[in-house]
Protein backbone atom coordinates (compact mmCIF):
# COMPACT_ATOMS: atom_id res chain seq x y z
CA UNK A 1 0.00 0.00 0.00
CA UNK A 2 1.36 3.41 -0.94
CA UNK A 3 1.21 6.07 1.71
CA UNK A 4 -0.69 9.09 0.40
CA UNK A 5 1.24 11.70 2.32
CA UNK A 6 4.65 10.80 0.94
CA UNK A 7 6.52 13.87 -0.27
CA UNK A 8 7.83 13.10 -3.78
CA UNK A 9 11.42 14.04 -3.00
CA UNK A 10 13.98 11.37 -2.52
CA UNK A 11 16.19 11.70 0.52
CA UNK A 12 18.98 9.89 -1.30
CA UNK A 13 21.86 12.33 -1.34
CA UNK A 14 22.65 12.24 -5.05
CA UNK A 15 19.30 12.04 -6.82
CA UNK A 16 16.40 14.39 -7.36
CA UNK A 17 12.84 14.02 -8.56
CA UNK A 18 13.79 13.71 -12.22
CA UNK A 19 15.97 10.74 -11.30
CA UNK A 20 18.99 12.25 -12.96
CA UNK A 21 22.10 11.27 -11.05
CA UNK A 22 23.77 14.45 -9.91
CA UNK A 23 27.47 14.73 -9.79
CA UNK A 24 28.31 15.26 -6.09
CA UNK A 25 31.01 17.75 -7.02
CA UNK A 26 28.63 19.81 -9.12
CA UNK A 27 26.00 19.79 -6.43
CA UNK A 28 28.36 20.83 -3.67
CA UNK A 29 29.78 23.68 -5.77
CA UNK A 30 26.33 25.09 -6.48
CA UNK A 31 25.42 24.65 -2.88
CA UNK A 32 28.49 26.50 -1.73
CA UNK A 33 27.70 29.48 -3.91
CA UNK A 34 24.08 29.61 -2.77
CA UNK A 35 25.05 29.17 0.85
CA UNK A 36 27.63 31.92 0.52
CA UNK A 37 25.03 34.36 -0.81
CA UNK A 38 22.48 33.27 1.75
CA UNK A 39 24.95 33.60 4.61
CA UNK A 40 25.90 37.07 3.45
CA UNK A 41 22.27 38.19 3.42
CA UNK A 42 21.53 36.40 6.65
CA UNK A 43 24.34 38.07 8.56
CA UNK A 44 22.88 41.52 7.73
CA UNK A 45 19.56 40.85 9.40
CA UNK A 46 19.65 38.98 12.67
CA UNK A 47 16.82 38.84 15.17
CA UNK A 48 17.56 38.13 18.81
CA UNK A 49 15.01 36.08 20.67
CA UNK A 50 13.60 38.35 23.35
CA UNK A 51 14.26 35.87 26.11
CA UNK A 52 16.37 36.88 29.05
CA UNK A 53 17.80 34.78 31.83
CA UNK A 54 19.69 36.13 34.79
CA UNK A 55 20.98 39.64 35.27
CA UNK A 56 22.71 40.14 31.92
CA UNK A 57 19.48 41.30 30.35
CA UNK A 58 20.06 44.69 31.93
CA UNK A 59 22.83 45.38 29.41
CA UNK A 60 20.52 44.74 26.46
CA UNK A 61 18.28 47.85 26.64
CA UNK A 62 21.23 50.23 26.14
CA UNK A 63 22.61 47.93 23.43
CA UNK A 64 19.38 47.91 21.50
CA UNK A 65 18.13 51.44 22.11
CA UNK A 66 19.45 54.72 20.75
CA UNK A 67 22.74 55.04 22.59
CA UNK A 68 24.52 52.01 21.09
CA UNK A 69 21.78 51.10 18.61
CA UNK A 70 22.36 47.50 17.61
CA UNK A 71 19.96 47.97 14.72
CA UNK A 72 22.83 49.62 12.86
CA UNK A 73 24.10 46.06 12.53
CA UNK A 74 20.66 44.78 11.58
CA UNK A 75 20.13 43.22 14.99
CA UNK A 76 16.86 43.68 16.79
CA UNK A 77 14.76 41.78 19.29
CA UNK A 78 12.07 39.39 18.17
CA UNK A 79 9.34 38.04 20.39
CA UNK A 80 8.83 34.54 19.01
CA UNK A 81 11.44 31.79 18.77
CA UNK A 82 10.28 30.71 15.33
CA UNK A 83 11.26 34.02 13.76
CA UNK A 84 14.45 34.53 15.75
CA UNK A 85 18.02 33.78 14.69
CA UNK A 86 20.03 34.40 17.82
CA UNK A 87 19.38 32.91 21.23
CA UNK A 88 21.16 35.06 23.76
CA UNK A 89 21.70 33.42 27.13
CA UNK A 90 22.17 36.45 29.32
CA UNK A 91 23.59 35.25 32.58
CA UNK A 92 23.17 32.39 34.99
CA UNK A 93 21.05 29.49 33.87
CA UNK A 94 19.26 27.46 36.48
CA UNK A 95 18.28 23.90 35.74
CA UNK A 96 14.63 24.88 35.52
CA UNK A 97 15.35 27.72 33.11
CA UNK A 98 17.56 25.45 31.03
CA UNK A 99 14.50 23.32 30.29
CA UNK A 100 12.68 26.33 28.89
CA UNK A 101 15.77 27.46 26.99
CA UNK A 102 16.06 24.07 25.31
CA UNK A 103 12.36 24.17 24.39
CA UNK A 104 12.85 27.64 22.87
CA UNK A 105 16.06 26.63 21.13
CA UNK A 106 14.51 23.61 19.49
CA UNK A 107 11.59 25.70 18.20
CA UNK A 108 13.91 28.11 16.43
CA UNK A 109 14.40 27.58 12.72
CA UNK A 110 17.84 26.66 11.53
CA UNK A 111 20.27 28.27 11.04
CA UNK A 112 20.26 29.50 14.60
CA UNK A 113 23.03 30.91 16.70
CA UNK A 114 23.56 30.67 20.44
CA UNK A 115 25.57 33.26 22.33
CA UNK A 116 26.52 32.62 25.94
CA UNK A 117 26.75 36.04 27.51
CA UNK A 118 28.45 36.63 30.82
CA UNK A 119 30.74 34.52 32.96
CA UNK A 120 27.92 32.40 34.37
CA UNK A 121 27.28 30.61 31.10
CA UNK A 122 31.00 29.91 30.69
CA UNK A 123 31.96 28.36 34.02
CA UNK A 124 29.17 29.18 36.45
CA UNK A 125 30.62 32.58 37.32
CA UNK A 126 29.82 33.66 40.84
CA UNK A 127 27.34 30.76 41.08
CA UNK A 128 30.11 28.20 40.57
CA UNK A 129 29.17 26.22 43.68
CA UNK A 130 25.40 26.56 43.39
CA UNK A 131 23.47 23.32 43.12
CA UNK A 132 20.77 24.93 40.99
CA UNK A 133 22.71 26.48 38.11
CA UNK A 134 24.51 24.76 35.26
CA UNK A 135 28.22 25.39 34.78
CA UNK A 136 28.86 24.85 31.08
CA UNK A 137 26.26 25.82 28.53
CA UNK A 138 27.90 23.96 25.67
CA UNK A 139 27.05 20.61 27.24
CA UNK A 140 23.34 21.12 26.60
CA UNK A 141 23.31 23.01 23.31
CA UNK A 142 26.00 24.01 20.84
CA UNK A 143 27.27 27.52 21.49
CA UNK A 144 28.61 29.76 18.74
CA UNK A 145 30.24 32.29 20.94
CA UNK A 146 30.83 33.21 24.53
CA UNK A 147 31.10 36.78 25.76
CA UNK A 148 33.08 36.94 28.97
CA UNK A 149 32.40 39.54 31.61
CA UNK A 150 30.21 40.05 34.63
CA UNK A 151 28.40 41.71 32.92
CA UNK A 152 29.87 42.48 29.49
CA UNK A 153 29.39 46.16 28.66
CA UNK A 154 27.31 47.10 25.59
CA UNK A 155 30.59 47.78 23.75
CA UNK A 156 31.64 44.19 24.38
CA UNK A 157 28.25 42.91 23.27
CA UNK A 158 28.46 44.89 20.04
CA UNK A 159 31.99 43.57 19.52
CA UNK A 160 30.62 40.06 19.96
CA UNK A 161 27.77 40.72 17.54
CA UNK A 162 30.25 42.00 14.96
CA UNK A 163 32.34 38.88 15.42
CA UNK A 164 29.23 36.70 15.01
CA UNK A 165 28.23 38.58 11.86
CA UNK A 166 31.73 38.04 10.54
CA UNK A 167 31.56 34.33 11.37
CA UNK A 168 28.18 33.92 9.67
CA UNK A 169 29.42 35.83 6.66
CA UNK A 170 32.38 33.49 6.33
CA UNK A 171 30.22 30.43 6.92
CA UNK A 172 31.96 29.56 10.18
CA UNK A 173 28.98 29.87 12.51
CA UNK A 174 27.79 26.30 12.05
CA UNK A 175 27.27 25.27 15.66
CA UNK A 176 23.55 24.62 15.03
CA UNK A 177 24.52 21.68 12.80
CA UNK A 178 26.28 20.13 15.76
CA UNK A 179 22.99 19.81 17.60
CA UNK A 180 21.57 17.65 14.84
CA UNK A 181 24.75 15.68 14.27
CA UNK A 182 25.38 14.99 17.96
CA UNK A 183 21.81 15.05 19.21
CA UNK A 184 22.38 11.86 21.19
CA UNK A 185 25.23 13.48 23.11
CA UNK A 186 23.28 16.64 23.95
CA UNK A 187 20.16 14.67 24.83
CA UNK A 188 22.26 12.48 27.12
CA UNK A 189 23.53 15.50 29.01
CA UNK A 190 19.99 16.85 29.27
CA UNK A 191 18.70 13.52 30.54
CA UNK A 192 21.44 13.45 33.17
CA UNK A 193 19.88 16.60 34.63
CA UNK A 194 16.18 16.16 33.95
CA UNK A 195 15.86 12.42 34.30
CA UNK A 196 15.23 9.68 31.71
CA UNK A 197 11.68 10.91 30.99
CA UNK A 198 12.89 14.17 29.48
CA UNK A 199 11.50 14.84 26.01
CA UNK A 200 10.51 17.87 23.97
CA UNK A 201 7.66 18.30 21.51
CA UNK A 202 10.14 19.05 18.74
CA UNK A 203 11.03 16.11 16.52
CA UNK A 204 14.75 16.78 16.34
CA UNK A 205 15.59 13.54 14.55
CA UNK A 206 13.17 14.35 11.71
CA UNK A 207 14.56 17.89 11.59
CA UNK A 208 18.06 16.51 11.32
CA UNK A 209 16.95 14.58 8.23
CA UNK A 210 15.20 17.64 6.87
CA UNK A 211 18.34 19.76 7.19
CA UNK A 212 20.44 16.86 5.87
CA UNK A 213 22.45 16.80 9.07
CA UNK A 214 21.64 13.23 10.02
CA UNK A 215 24.86 11.66 11.22
CA UNK A 216 26.09 8.71 13.22
CA UNK A 217 25.59 10.41 16.55
CA UNK A 218 22.13 11.77 15.85
CA UNK A 219 20.60 8.63 17.31
CA UNK A 220 22.01 6.40 19.97
CA UNK A 221 21.34 4.99 23.39
CA UNK A 222 19.84 8.22 24.71
CA UNK A 223 17.43 8.79 21.84
CA UNK A 224 16.18 5.23 22.27
CA UNK A 225 14.57 6.38 25.51
CA UNK A 226 12.40 8.73 23.44
CA UNK A 227 10.62 5.75 21.86
CA UNK A 228 7.90 5.63 24.48
CA UNK A 229 6.95 9.25 23.72
CA UNK A 230 6.81 8.77 19.95
CA UNK A 231 3.42 9.22 18.30
CA UNK A 232 2.08 9.43 14.80
CA UNK A 233 3.31 13.03 14.69
CA UNK A 234 6.75 12.33 16.09
CA UNK A 235 9.36 10.11 14.53
CA UNK A 236 9.79 6.73 16.02
CA UNK A 237 13.46 6.69 17.02
CA UNK A 238 15.30 3.97 15.20
CA UNK A 239 17.56 1.66 17.21
CA UNK A 240 21.08 2.40 16.12
CA UNK A 241 22.54 -1.09 16.31
CA UNK A 242 20.21 -2.69 13.79
CA UNK A 243 20.29 -0.13 10.98
CA UNK A 244 23.25 1.36 9.23
CA UNK A 245 23.53 5.07 8.61
CA UNK A 246 22.28 4.88 5.02
CA UNK A 247 19.26 2.88 6.02
CA UNK A 248 18.51 5.13 8.95
CA UNK A 249 18.73 8.26 6.80
CA UNK A 250 15.93 6.85 4.68
CA UNK B 1 11.07 43.64 81.34
CA UNK B 2 7.50 44.16 80.33
CA UNK B 3 7.07 47.89 80.64
CA UNK B 4 5.88 48.53 77.05
CA UNK B 5 4.13 45.18 76.70
CA UNK B 6 0.54 45.69 75.49
CA UNK B 7 -2.04 44.50 77.98
CA UNK B 8 -3.63 42.01 75.58
CA UNK B 9 -0.29 40.31 75.10
CA UNK B 10 0.29 40.10 78.81
CA UNK B 11 -2.94 38.21 79.35
CA UNK B 12 -2.14 35.88 76.43
CA UNK B 13 1.37 35.11 77.60
CA UNK B 14 0.15 34.34 81.10
CA UNK B 15 -1.93 31.47 79.76
CA UNK B 16 0.98 29.64 78.10
CA UNK B 17 3.23 27.70 80.47
CA UNK B 18 7.03 27.83 80.13
CA UNK B 19 6.91 30.89 77.91
CA UNK B 20 9.92 33.22 77.86
CA UNK B 21 9.78 36.52 76.05
CA UNK B 22 12.22 39.27 75.39
CA UNK B 23 11.68 42.80 74.12
CA UNK B 24 14.11 43.21 71.24
CA UNK B 25 13.09 46.65 70.14
CA UNK B 26 10.15 49.03 70.26
CA UNK B 27 8.21 46.86 67.81
CA UNK B 28 9.82 43.44 68.14
CA UNK B 29 9.11 40.74 70.65
CA UNK B 30 10.99 37.45 70.77
CA UNK B 31 9.01 34.62 72.33
CA UNK B 32 10.37 31.18 73.15
CA UNK B 33 8.03 28.38 74.09
CA UNK B 34 7.55 24.63 74.04
CA UNK B 35 6.62 23.25 70.64
CA UNK B 36 3.34 21.66 71.76
CA UNK B 37 2.10 25.02 73.06
CA UNK B 38 2.55 26.90 69.78
CA UNK B 39 -0.90 26.26 68.22
CA UNK B 40 -2.51 27.48 71.46
CA UNK B 41 -0.39 30.62 71.40
CA UNK B 42 -1.27 31.35 67.76
CA UNK B 43 -4.95 30.76 68.46
CA UNK B 44 -4.85 33.17 71.37
CA UNK B 45 -2.81 35.77 69.53
CA UNK B 46 -5.19 35.73 66.59
CA UNK B 47 -8.41 35.52 68.55
CA UNK B 48 -7.69 37.73 71.51
CA UNK B 49 -4.80 40.04 70.64
CA UNK B 50 -5.56 40.83 66.98
CA UNK B 51 -2.42 39.36 65.44
CA UNK B 52 -4.05 38.70 62.10
CA UNK B 53 -1.02 38.50 59.87
CA UNK B 54 1.32 35.51 59.81
CA UNK B 55 4.03 37.17 57.76
CA UNK B 56 6.45 34.24 57.57
CA UNK B 57 7.58 30.96 59.01
CA UNK B 58 11.33 30.51 59.02
CA UNK B 59 13.30 27.39 59.68
CA UNK B 60 16.86 27.23 60.98
CA UNK B 61 19.00 24.13 60.77
CA UNK B 62 21.54 24.51 63.56
CA UNK B 63 24.49 22.26 62.70
CA UNK B 64 25.45 21.77 66.36
CA UNK B 65 21.95 21.01 67.62
CA UNK B 66 19.79 17.99 66.98
CA UNK B 67 16.78 20.22 66.45
CA UNK B 68 15.24 22.47 63.85
CA UNK B 69 14.28 25.92 65.00
CA UNK B 70 10.95 27.14 63.62
CA UNK B 71 10.14 30.82 63.89
CA UNK B 72 6.58 32.10 63.38
CA UNK B 73 6.47 35.82 62.66
CA UNK B 74 3.15 37.45 63.56
CA UNK B 75 2.23 41.05 62.95
CA UNK B 76 -0.56 43.06 64.52
CA UNK B 77 -2.01 45.98 62.59
CA UNK B 78 -3.59 47.32 65.77
CA UNK B 79 -0.68 47.53 68.19
CA UNK B 80 1.86 47.54 65.34
CA UNK B 81 4.06 44.93 66.92
CA UNK B 82 5.88 41.86 65.60
CA UNK B 83 5.90 38.70 67.69
CA UNK B 84 8.44 36.06 66.69
CA UNK B 85 7.60 32.73 68.29
CA UNK B 86 10.58 30.37 68.43
CA UNK B 87 10.13 26.63 68.91
CA UNK B 88 12.48 23.69 68.56
CA UNK B 89 11.48 20.36 67.03
CA UNK B 90 13.70 17.27 66.85
CA UNK B 91 15.39 16.61 63.50
CA UNK B 92 14.27 13.01 63.54
CA UNK B 93 11.58 12.36 62.57
CA UNK B 94 11.20 16.05 61.71
CA UNK B 95 7.42 16.25 61.98
CA UNK B 96 5.27 19.05 63.26
CA UNK B 97 1.64 20.16 63.18
CA UNK B 98 0.41 22.43 60.46
CA UNK B 99 -1.14 25.72 61.58
CA UNK B 100 -3.07 25.97 58.32
CA UNK B 101 -6.37 25.85 60.22
CA UNK B 102 -5.43 28.98 62.18
CA UNK B 103 -3.56 30.95 59.51
CA UNK B 104 -4.32 29.93 55.89
CA UNK B 105 -1.09 31.42 54.45
CA UNK B 106 0.85 28.97 56.61
CA UNK B 107 0.21 26.27 53.99
CA UNK B 108 2.51 28.04 51.59
CA UNK B 109 5.31 28.60 54.09
CA UNK B 110 5.10 25.03 55.30
CA UNK B 111 5.29 23.75 51.77
CA UNK B 112 8.45 25.78 51.28
CA UNK B 113 10.04 24.51 54.50
CA UNK B 114 9.11 20.94 53.62
CA UNK B 115 10.83 21.38 50.29
CA UNK B 116 13.98 23.03 51.60
CA UNK B 117 14.44 21.29 54.96
CA UNK B 118 12.35 18.14 54.71
CA UNK B 119 10.17 18.94 57.72
CA UNK B 120 6.80 17.23 57.41
CA UNK B 121 3.77 19.24 58.53
CA UNK B 122 0.78 17.16 59.50
CA UNK B 123 -2.45 18.60 58.15
CA UNK B 124 -0.87 20.81 55.53
CA UNK B 125 -3.09 20.69 52.42
CA UNK B 126 -0.27 20.59 49.85
CA UNK B 127 3.35 19.56 50.31
CA UNK B 128 4.19 19.10 46.65
CA UNK B 129 7.51 20.52 45.34
CA UNK B 130 7.14 24.16 44.45
CA UNK B 131 10.45 25.61 43.26
CA UNK B 132 12.56 22.46 43.06
CA UNK B 133 10.48 20.62 40.50
CA UNK B 134 13.59 19.24 38.78
CA UNK B 135 15.25 18.21 41.99
CA UNK B 136 16.02 14.63 42.96
CA UNK B 137 18.55 15.23 45.72
CA UNK B 138 18.13 15.77 49.46
CA UNK B 139 16.56 18.98 50.81
CA UNK B 140 19.18 21.50 49.73
CA UNK B 141 19.02 23.95 52.64
CA UNK B 142 20.09 21.36 55.18
CA UNK B 143 23.53 22.01 56.64
CA UNK B 144 24.39 18.36 56.10
CA UNK B 145 23.93 18.84 52.34
CA UNK B 146 27.23 19.82 50.77
CA UNK B 147 26.55 22.03 47.78
CA UNK B 148 30.11 21.80 46.53
CA UNK B 149 30.14 18.00 46.59
CA UNK B 150 26.84 17.93 44.73
CA UNK B 151 28.18 20.34 42.10
CA UNK B 152 31.35 18.31 41.70
CA UNK B 153 29.50 15.11 40.98
CA UNK B 154 26.68 16.62 38.91
CA UNK B 155 28.41 19.15 36.68
CA UNK B 156 31.70 19.29 34.86
CA UNK B 157 34.00 22.26 35.13
CA UNK B 158 34.86 24.35 32.13
CA UNK B 159 38.24 23.69 30.54
CA UNK B 160 40.67 26.47 31.10
CA UNK B 161 42.65 27.37 28.01
CA UNK B 162 44.98 30.33 28.30
CA UNK B 163 45.35 30.23 24.50
CA UNK B 164 42.10 32.15 24.26
CA UNK B 165 43.67 35.00 26.13
CA UNK B 166 46.68 34.94 23.82
CA UNK B 167 44.37 35.18 20.82
CA UNK B 168 42.57 38.12 22.37
CA UNK B 169 45.87 39.81 23.26
CA UNK B 170 47.09 39.36 19.70
CA UNK B 171 44.08 41.41 18.59
CA UNK B 172 44.92 44.18 21.04
CA UNK B 173 42.60 43.16 23.87
CA UNK B 174 43.30 41.48 27.18
CA UNK B 175 42.88 41.81 30.89
CA UNK B 176 42.59 45.36 32.20
CA UNK B 177 44.92 46.00 35.12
Amino acid sequence: MIATNTIPVSSEPNTDISCRTIDPQERSMLRKVIDRIADRCRSRSLFILHYCTGCGAIELPPTITSRFDAERLGIQPMVTPRQADILLITGYLSVKTLKRVILSYEQMQAPKYVIGMGSCTINGGMYWHSYATIKRLQEYMPVDMYMAGCMPRPEAILEGFLQLIDNIDKGKATAWQEYYRNYDHYLGNQQALFGPDWHTPTDVIAEARHYKQFADNTIGEHTELLAKFASKYVTQPIPKKILTREEAAR
Amino acid sequence: MSQQLPKVLESVFREIPNLVFEQQGPRRLRVKLRSDALPALLELLKGRAGYLHLSAISCVDWPTLDEFELVYHLWSYEVKNLVSAHIYIPKTPGRYISVYDIYTPAAFFERDIHEMFGVYFEGCPDLEPFILTEWYGPPPMLKSFSTLDYVKETYKWQDYSPEWLKEIEAKGGGIVE
